[in-house]
């Protein structure tokens, strides 16, 4: 009996050995094949891989890369997109498999630092002359190709402000810390209990709110490294305490809709609240506009954020647009490749069915001032505007890291916003961060 | 020659019923573990860093990571929170719905449902309810701590997510306890009722002991839900305000994706796992001794 009972034991492990041996064989042989087919190019043709980092629009890409593979019949485009909410790249995905990405597309932070090795130099080509927006490796060498270009500010809704003032409205006139204080009082009169209705998510008042300072040098760069290696005095800043003590109107009792208790997930209660004119300003992006469940007939716009009283200042009168987006080309493809992948941007650029793409099929604001079309989103459109008058300044979220700045120092500005710190504390967070970050 | 047929036929019933579920388990469970725990040892930003080996030293940056254990502990105040009050208000659920009620049936589907829904949905529904239709309730009867939002304040933030949780787990604990409700014997508690016991006496002496098996079970499912609570936290609270409700599993996952730490990341997953297995293990192996027979 007992005999038995141990050779019933040894061949169900026998079994189970088999069938985990089993398992991994087949799952070893599902990642060769898929190794196989991508490596075999088509015999003539020049093979080209394109990451595309918008996963929304995906579709849209693909079928640009047919339009372009049709006009160019030696070319053959790879589109591989990443899906909505992957937190790993593509590219990573890509090259780790052993292939080699012809064209990423990668945030400007990313496309400078973790893959500054990726890029080559795009400084000679044609389509730097319709654009300011390239992005430039620390020493200045263009070698991104701005895909998407995005904007930030005050978002206004235009009837209710308008009403306030009683007629036509420049968002540009505002262009003080008095006069916007002076514009929330005579919204507040006209009926609007609460103008502000300002959201704390982390992202919006660390990455967005609390990168504006590094526009204070016309190269957000120069501060940075101020900031990076420790040497930049916060508390002394008069531009770091002034984008606070504006953060602090927007965040008032007196102003905000949720100034009594300030933090705590307001993102869509206070988009709708500006969208159906409850209240009539927020900061955020163009983004903003699918939150917002505009009532049928609003309008809407961004002004300036204020940082002190001086008119003059650039800053009070310009509104912050970017690219946040952008491609760049593998060093390490081929130049038959490179030659190609160049091929596909100027034709992003210069051909019309490439400009429509951009704009009118995936709603990009474009970076380049040749291409004709306007997004429908009224909050693009205003920044497409201000990028044709000159009215903006770099997007200085490019410049951080993304990720520590939400999860590390999102929480602190959260806190100063519910007054659990004083701005001296969120000034030594600031400062610790980049003292135990020395990259 | 009776004996090999026998043990061929035990093969065959042994892939029959095991290799379905062993084979869905190892590529689900045992593989990605069994790799997880191996770029532990290695130095990795993302998962698709190339392997490099790096020793324990991502189990010392994550034991150095005082965030980390302060959403450890945190995430321990949410499992004793909530191990509580979900058994408590289930079992309390399911004494109310074997009690003879007539519309049993109905409250049983409707204490249910909520499991129903997916941590994610559910999170932004309450989000709602939290930060719009609660104040709204209390600015318009006058109830001045109901008029601000839930999300802002930290303990109420904190309550807010046990409430939500309570709410969606309860019914599910419900069932169980059911099964084991209906499973006591009759004729023990016609005995003790016989012998002049009350109805709380009668609970307490006679059907609570015998109900452990239920508990077990129960204990342990709401423990390591509470643990690995992850989507509700992220759609309620995103761990604020001012990261004050960021559980562990949040802050490893920030760790690991956002903050592009993979390997310390992974490390701290992986002292999660050790911790949640002790605790359950502990639970389990001493509520079992606490089992009688009728």
């Amino acid at each position: 009996m007992f005999h038995f009972k141990s050779n019933t034991g040894f061949f169900k492990k026998t079994a189970i050995v088999g069938i985990v041996t089993a398992l991994s064989l087949s799952l070893a042989a599902c990642s060769g094949d898929s190794d196989q087919s991508a490596s075999g190019s088509k015999d003539s043709k020049i093979s080209i891989i394109v990451t595309n980092g918008k996963g929304e629009i995906d579709a849209q890409f693909k079928q640009t890369a047919k339009d372009f593979m049709a006009e160019n019949k030696d070319i053959n485009v790879q589109v591989e997109s990443v899906a909505v909410g992957d937190p790993m790249n593509v590219f990573d995905k890509l090259t780790a498999s052993g292939k080699t990405v012809t064209m990423a597309m990668f945030s400007p932070f990313d496309a400078t630092h973790k893959y500054k090795e990726v890029g080559m130099d795009l400084s000679g080509e044609k389509w730097n002359e319709e654009t300011n927006d390239a992005i430039k490796s620390e020493d200045g060498t263009i070698i991104g190709f701005p895909f998407a270009i995005e904007g930030m500010g005050l978002v206004y809704n235009k009837q209710v402000v308008e009403k306030a003032v009683g007629g036509e409205f420049d968002p540009y006139s505002i262009n003080t810390q008095d006069k916007f204080k002076e514009l929330l009082d005579k919204i507040k009169s006209s009926g609007v209990e609460y103008p502000v209705a300002y959201q704390t998510e982390a992202w919006s008042v660390s990455n967005h709110y609390s990168s504006l300072f590094l526009n204070q040098s016309e190269d957000p760069n120069t501060v940075l490294k101020e900031v990076t290696d420790g040497k930049f005095d916060y508390m002394k800043n008069d531009v770091w305490n002034g984008y606070y003590n504006t953060m602090d109107i927007l965040a008032s009792e007196e102003y905000n809709k949720f100034g009594k208790r300030p933090t705590g997930q307001y993102y869509d209660a206070a988009h709708v609240a500006v969208g159906n004119g409850d209240s009539a300003i927020l900061f955020n992006g163009n983004w903003a506009f699918d939150s917002l469940k505009a009532l049928e007939g609003s309008d809407f716009g961004f002004m300036p954020v204020p940082v002190d009283n001086d008119p003059e200042n650039p800053l009070n009168n310009k509104i912050i647009a970017g690219p946040t987006q952008a491609l760049v080309i593998n060093k390490k493809a081929t130049e038959e490749q490179q030659d190609a992948a160049k091929k596909f941007l100027d034709w992003l650029v210069y051909g019309e069915a490439g400009q429509d793409f951009i704009v009118n099929k995936s709603q990009i604001i474009s970076a380049f001032k040749n291409n004709p079309n306007k997004v429908t989103n009224p909050l693009g459109i205003a920044i497409s505007d201000a990028l044709v008058e000159n009215k903006t300044l770099p997007f200085s979220t490019n410049y951080i890291n993304t990720g520590d700045w939400t999860t590390i120092l999102g929480p602190e500005v959260q806190k100063y916003i519910a007054k659990q710190s004083s701005r001296a504390d969120l000034a030594k967070a600031f400062e610790n961060y980049y003292k135990s970050n020395k990259e | 020659m009776m004996k090999k047929r026998k043990n061929l036929g035990d093969i065959g019933n042994s892939a029959l019923f095991l290799g379905p579920t062993l084979l869905f388990f190892s590529m689900t469970v045992l593989l990605p573990f069994a790799y997880g725990l191996f770029l532990t040892f290695n130095k990795m930003d993302t998962p698709a860093d190339p392997v490099q080996f790096a020793g324990l030293l991502n189990y010392i940056s994550a034991i150095n990571d005082q965030e980390f254990w302060k959403s450890m502990w945190l995430t321990v105040r949410f499992v004793v929170a909530t191990v509580f009050f979900v058994n408590l208000v289930g079992f309390g659920l399911a004494y109310l719905v074997t009690s003879g009620l007539r519309i049993q049936n109905t409250l049983r589907t409707a204490y249910f449902t909520p499991n129903l829904i997916g941590g994610l949905v559910l999170g932004y529904i309450w989000q709602f309810i939290f930060v719009q239709s609660l104040p709204a309730l209390g600015t318009k009867l006058g109830i001045s701590w109901l008029e601000l939002g839930w999300l802002g304040d930290p303990t109420m933030a904190f309550w807010s997510l046990v409430i939500v949780t309570i709410w969606q787990t309860s019914g599910y604990m419900m069932i169980i306890f059911i099964a084991g409700l209906i499973s006591v014997p009759k004729e023990l508690i016609e005995a003790a009722k016989i012998d002049g016991a009350g109805p709380l006496k009668r609970l307490l002496n006679v059907t609570l002991p015998l109900m452990v098996p239920s508990f077990v079970v129960t204990v342990f499912l709401s423990l390591k839900n509470a643990f690995m609570v992850y989507d509700l936290n992220f759609a309620l609270t995103a761990g604020g305000p001012y990261g004050t409700t960021k559980m562990v599993s949040m802050h490893v996952v920030n760790k690991a994706f956002i903050e592009s730490n993979y390997g310390t990341g992974q490390a701290e997953a992986i002292i999660l796992f050790i911790i949640v297995a002790i605790v359950t293990g502990v639970q389990v192996y001493t509520s079992k001794k606490m089992e009688v027979q009728a």
